[in-house]
């Protein structure tokens, strides 16, 4: 087997996109049923949750409040060709998180994401919209607290700026009830 | 033996002590500056991502410029990728380039492995199979590296996280032969040879019997964890003591080539480990080997 075969079936066993055949090297189909390789690839998940700890703490705070994290950075190791450059790293799992169907899980990354990239100088203004009160959400999620009993439902912003002081603010959108009540 | 009873001192030789320093933690830095002669420098992880430019933080380089006249420098990649058989990444000698010119080093150094095919990254280091093939794609290489650098290029071994495929070279003679065609150095991981022989059985008296040791330059000094009964490449903890006495047994063995010996921890370790432990640590490894 030349190197390049054995590099490309071996990339493939370690990103879940091949699987050995009969017709495969030994070589090959000894590491595909080794412990070794479930192995190697818990040992690049564990990696990536290291990273992502110290680069991505509110996001990494809620997934594992919700027992997602080691499945969902899994998932995001299959689905994406992941830099090796650390500081990039984390963007990459944030904006992959934002495409995310549960809504509270999207918020947080989009606004993790937001204020990263405005301490890392992005003169753009950055609206979240969330469908709880994120103040609360946000600090627990930030110093480690349990959420309270019950999250206030309701619609938010979050505009992510350098202009703002703190980098951040919260608006609160007024509903149709609201909005009818005021006038 | 008692594990602590394994650290000696040396009497002979005197190796330099380094350690990794990754930017932005300059208390850190204060507290390991006394301790150390050496700061090992990854390109990559002081890059960041301006647009679709990568380039070197700018904050910590002003760091490392800061330091120049306390302590030396040492260059170790992660990204180049040296052994992908479609070729090594350009975005790494970007940012060496970007980092020679700002600072003086004594030498560069890369693992001896590959971390992407074909664009694709595998997300963690693979070694390479010791056939002719990859040795002589490697040496041609480390030449050009060697002609585009006028600096010592040191090779690592890394971890075997897969079995080793068949190969017309052992690991140690893979090693010899690549260092007499190119004259390029060794590091020497002596926490990978323990990973080795811990997961796999790995002959780390045999190895170092067969290598030819006065190519060993540097010696890398970590500790990861366990994990259902394997050992990974992770470095978050203090060296064990074994860890130290094989560095010991190594140096001893160079023919007073090997002239540092860095530790080695993940900046997402240091909150976990805290100051005191690093320095500690930075300390025994003064102690044990000479200084």
């Amino acid at each position: 087997m030349d190197l390049a075969t054995q590099q490309r079936k071996l990339l493939g066993l370690f990103r879940s996109t091949y699987e050995a055949t009969a017709e495969d090297d030994p070589y090959i189909r000894r590491v595909a049923r080794s412990r070794d390789l479930a192995e190697g690839k818990k040992n690049i998940a564990l990696w990536r949750v290291w990273v992502f700890e110290r680069t991505c703490a509110l996001t990494v705070n809620l997934l594992r409040r919700r027992n997602l994290l080691n499945n969902l950075v899994k998932e995001f190791i299959t689905a994406e060709n992941i830099s090796p450059f650390r500081e990039t790293q984390a963007p990459a799992f944030l904006e992959w998180l934002e495409k995310s169907e549960d809504h509270l899980l999207a918020s947080v990354a989009s606004f993790e994401l937001a204020l990263m990239r405005v301490r890392e100088g992005d003169q753009q203004t950055h609206i979240i919209s969330w469908t709880v009160e994120p103040a609360s959400i946000l600090h627990c999620l930030a110093k480690d607290l349990p959420f309270g009993a019950e999250m206030r439902a309701g619609q938010y912003q979050t505009i992510v700026s350098s202009r703002i002081p703190g980098h951040f603010e919260i608006l609160e959108l007024m509903t149709a009830t609201s909005r009818a009540e005021s006038r | 033996m008692a594990a602590s009873s394994q650290v000696e001192q040396i009497e002979t030789t005197c190796v330099s002590i380094g350690a990794t320093y990754e930017g932005r933690d300059p208390a850190l830095l204060e507290r390991m500056l006394p301790l150390v002669d050496y700061i090992e420098v990854t390109p990559e992880t002081i890059a960041e991502k301006n647009g679709s430019r990568i380039s070197l933080s700018k904050d910590v380089m002003s760091e490392l410029r800061n330091i120049s006249h306390d302590v030396k420098f040492i260059v170790h990649g992660v990204g180049l990728s040296i052994g992908s058989h479609e070729g090594w990444s350009p975005t790494y000698f970007h940012l060496l380039d970007e980092l020679l010119d700002q600072i003086e080093v004594a030498w560069h150094s890369e693992h001896l492995a590959y971390t992407k095919v074909d664009g694709e990254h595998l997300g963690i280091m693979l070694a390479m199979p010791k056939t002719e093939e990859a040795l002589d794609m490697v040496c041609q290489r480390v030449i050009r590296m060697q002609d585009r650098y006028k600096l010592p290029f040191l090779l690592e071994n890394v971890v075997h996280v897969i079995p080793d495929a068949p190969g017309a070279y052992t690991d140690a003679g893979f090693l010899n032969e690549m260092t007499r065609r190119t004259g390029c150095g060794l590091i020497l991981d002596v926490y990978n040879l323990e990973c080795d022989a811990h997961n796999h059985g790995f002959d780390i008296q045999g190895f170092l019997d067969e290598l030819e040791m006065s190519n060993v330059r540097e010696l890398h000094v970590a500790r990861g964890v366990e994990d259902n009964g394997f050992l990974l490449d992770v470095h978050s903890q203090i060296a064990a003591s074994s860890t130290v006495a094989l560095a010991q047994k190594v140096v001893r063995e160079s023919e007073g080539n090997a002239k540092v010996a860095v530790y080695e921890f993940m900046p997402e370790a240091v909150p976990g480990l805290g100051y005191d432990a690093i320095t500690d640590q930075l300390h025994r490894l003064r102690a044990a080997f000479g200084n």
